[in-house]
């Protein structure tokens, strides 16, 4: 019950940290990620705005004055003629077709030409109209170019009935006055004007100052002389080159740009589909989602993967922790019953103290008996000797087995003592070429007794290491005793050796192999040879104290100790002891 | 040749009383004091080769006794009688004095053969102590003429 309280609410904390971490991974890429899009489409439009309407505005402006400068060469065509030629001249019929001819090579623009006197009668005619005699002089045109000299007409009708325009050039002054007509054909002047091609809805038209188409379009939506609804709402006309966005009544919105032509009488407009034109805009806005879509999806796929593989890296250091803590509150719970292990071992030791004082006793007191008993059968010759030979032999027997148990309770409290032993040590510097042979000589006599042969390999120049001189020794002691036992286990009395070997490994580290060819150990009982009580000798034989107690010696000086070992083949004892200079 | 006297101290009376009977039964004369303070008491009586005596007692515990038995009496040879976890404090008392040590629980041959090599101790310091007395009185003929010229 507690512990799917404690699970639910660890789960619930987990799935707040995996939301916070999630919520972050996403948020912060996204926010540089969304800037850097962003201001690069914010600028990239309006350098595509102000690029697509300064390229229209040029484009206007070129085609303005190619225009300007058309309709001016084929003024100066005609005045040429009126300032050379003179009207008599003209008044023939071939003299004016070959100058219409003249003409004509000059600009393929020109239909017909009229010469008109100051009465505005038609009074000669080249061309393929039958115009001649006809009366102008209520004609605009007419009374406009004998008031200003030249004239430049819009697109009208006139006794042709058909759409075109006029260049008239006036000579003379008032009766004498009479002026050359060319009208221009309005088909060439279209391609002229419509020759603007910009993308896919690029056009470019006249009208004049009512709104009146002067031209035919490229989209053909409204024809010559109709009026275009939408020239209300241009703004009004500058001398400059204007350019603006406008939508038509069919909500199509275009670029337009204008300018002013004739001494703004016509207005010359350029305009493209903004969706035209700002194409490659668009193509970036669409390439712009599309990366966003696919780098947001990559962020998020990307920061859920992170998460997860974070989430398990922190569950996987939670459950280290947690084992850690359990490893730490045993630790202190075996040192917690180290010590009072010695504690009992202590107080115990004094009533085995007594008792062993007792039984040494009772086996005098027994010897006592049996002497006076010699001595009284010797006298009495008794009956039943035999019987209390018997019982006198039991009593010794079990005395014997009372000093037995004592000794081996003896020997228990004594590892206790030393493994649960937290006096100071006292460390000093000590030599390995000095300690190891000394300790070596303890047990040398004992192995030729057992017929062992010790190798001793111990290198004379390596450096000292810190340790306290009789721990160290319990340590070498215990090994050597252990290999000892060992060796005999399986050799018995001949075939043993016990191989010492110290060297320095490198300028950090001393290194103390102890190698035996004695029976090894099973490697089910690899794992455990270093820990406290265990022991494969027979009861009574060892207290399993032995390799625990060298084990923490040498950890104690900041050594390590290894074990290797193979069944039947032998145990090495590595033990590791830091150097110092 | 004089004969050993002992003596134990130890606040176990039952252990006293034992060990006591056995060194008797080998022929040594052993006095016995359940603590430090009687233990000097009895040597102020009587004179005593050899003192066994426990670390570990309540009251006047042994390093205390120690000192005071070497300071009154100097001669006087003492063994330390110790368990294992108080080997610091016999090993104090060996640098205060003490002559030896025991490891609780000790054979009864043990204790015996260390208060044997102590009273020997103690009797080679006897003897030297004699001789080195006699020397006062004892003048070579080299210093009686010296003596005499003067």
């Amino acid at each position: 019950m507690m512990m799917g309280k404690r699970n639910l609410k660890q789960t619930k904390k987990g799935e707040q940290v995996k939301r916070s971490i999630l919520t972050n991974m996403i948020v912060v890429p996204f926010i540089p990620f969304i800037l850097a899009i962003g201001v690069s489409f914010y600028y990239f439009t309006i350098t595509i705005e102000t690029n697509t309407a300064s390229n229209l505005e040029r484009t206007v402006e070129d085609h303005r004055d190619m225009i300007e400068s058309f309709l001016m060469e084929r003024t100066s065509d005609l005045e040429f003629i009126t300032d050379t030629t003179r009207f008599e001249e003209m008044n023939q019929r071939e003299s004016l077709n070959t100058l219409f001819e003249k003409l004509k090579k000059r600009s393929t623009a020109f239909i017909d030409l009229g010469l008109f006197d100051s009465c505005g009668v038609h009074v000669n005619y080249a061309g393929a109209y039958p115009l001649k005699g006809k009366h102008y002089q209520d004609a605009v045109w007419f009374k406009e170019v004998m008031k200003n000299g030249t004239y430049i007409s819009d697109i009208f009708l006139g006794y042709r009935n058909y759409p075109h325009f006029v260049i008239a050039v006036r000579k003379g002054t008032g009766d004498n006055a009479w002026a050359l007509r060319a009208t221009i054909d309005t088909q060439y002047f279209d391609r002229l004007v419509s020759k603007v091609r910009i993308g896919r809805t690029g056009e470019s038209y006249i009208l004049n100052n009512k709104g009146i188409s002067q031209t035919n379009r490229r989209s053909n939506d409204i024809r010559v002389m109709e009026n275009d609804p939408e020239y209300l709402n241009f703004p009004p006309l500058k001398d400059h080159i204007q350019s603006f966005i406008k939508s038509d009544s069919d909500k199509n919105i275009y670029l337009y740009a204008t300018a002013g032509l004739k001494n703004n009488e016509w207005l010359l407009v350029v305009r493209q589909e903004k969706e035209d034109a700002y194409k490659s805009l668009y193509s970036a806005l669409y390439i712009s989602l599309i990366i966003m879509v696919i780098g947001g999806a990559v962020i998020i796929v990307l920061a859920v993967y992170m998460t997860g593989r974070i989430l398990k890296r922190i569950e996987q250091l939670g459950q280290e922790k947690q084992s850690l803590g359990n490893q730490l509150i045993r630790a202190a719970q075996l040192a917690e019953i180290g010590e009072m292990a010695a504690g009992f071992a202590h107080e115990i030791n004094n009533p085995l103290q007594i008792i062993k004082s007792e039984q040494a006793l009772i086996e005098i007191l027994l010897e006592e008996i049996g002497k006076f008993d010699e001595h009284a059968n010797a006298a009495n010759e008794a009956k039943d000797t035999d019987e209390e030979n018997a019982a006198m032999d039991e009593i010794e027997a079990s005395l014997d087995q009372i000093k037995l148990q004592v000794n081996r309770c003896a020997d228990i409290t004594h590892a206790i003592l030393k493994f649960g032993r937290k006096n100071e040590t006292r460390q000093q510097r000590l030599i390995p070429s000095q300690i190891i042979p000394e300790i070596i000589y303890m047990i040398e006599k004992k192995a030729k007794v057992g017929g062992i042969d010790i190798l001793k390999d111990i290198s004379q120049d390596s450096t000292a290491f810190m340790g306290d001189p009789s721990q160290f020794q319990q340590v070498l002691l215990n090994l050597f005793n252990n290999a000892l036992d060992t060796i005999t286990e399986r050799h018995g009395v001949s075939g043993g050796v016990l191989s010492i070997t110290s060297f320095q490994k490198n300028e950090h580290w001393l290194v103390i192999l102890i190698r035996d060819n004695g029976t090894g150990i099973r490697p089910e009982n690899m794992g455990k040879i270093f820990s406290p009580f265990f022991t494969t000798k027979p009861v009574g034989k060892g207290t399993g104290l032995g390799l625990s107690v060298c084990y923490g010696i040498i950890e104690s000086v900041g050594g390590t100790m290894e074990v290797k070992s193979e069944p039947n083949a032998g145990t090495t004892f590595v033990i590791s002891l830091p150097a110092v200079n | 040749m004089e004969k050993m006297k002992m003596m134990l101290v130890d606040d176990e009376e039952r252990y006293l009383m034992t060990t006591q009977k056995l060194l008797e039964r080998k022929g040594v004369e052993v006095l016995i004091a359940p603590g430090g303070k009687e233990a000097l008491d009895l040597l102020k009586l009587q004179n005593i080769h050899v003192v066994v005596l426990d670390v570990k007692m309540p009251g006047m515990d042994g390093n205390e006794t120690l000192k005071a038995i070497k300071a009154l009496y100097p001669l006087v040879e003492v063994i330390m009688l110790t368990g294992h976890a108080t080997v610091d404090s016999a090993i104090d008392g060996l640098k205060s004095g003490a002559c030896d040590y025991l490891m609780k629980p000790a054979d009864i041959d043990e204790i015996l053969e260390k208060a044997m090599v102590a009273f020997e101790r103690r009797q080679r310091l006897e003897e030297k102590i004699r001789i080195a007395q006699s020397k006062k009185y004892m003048r070579s003929p080299r210093e009686i003429l010296k003596n005499d010229n003067e």
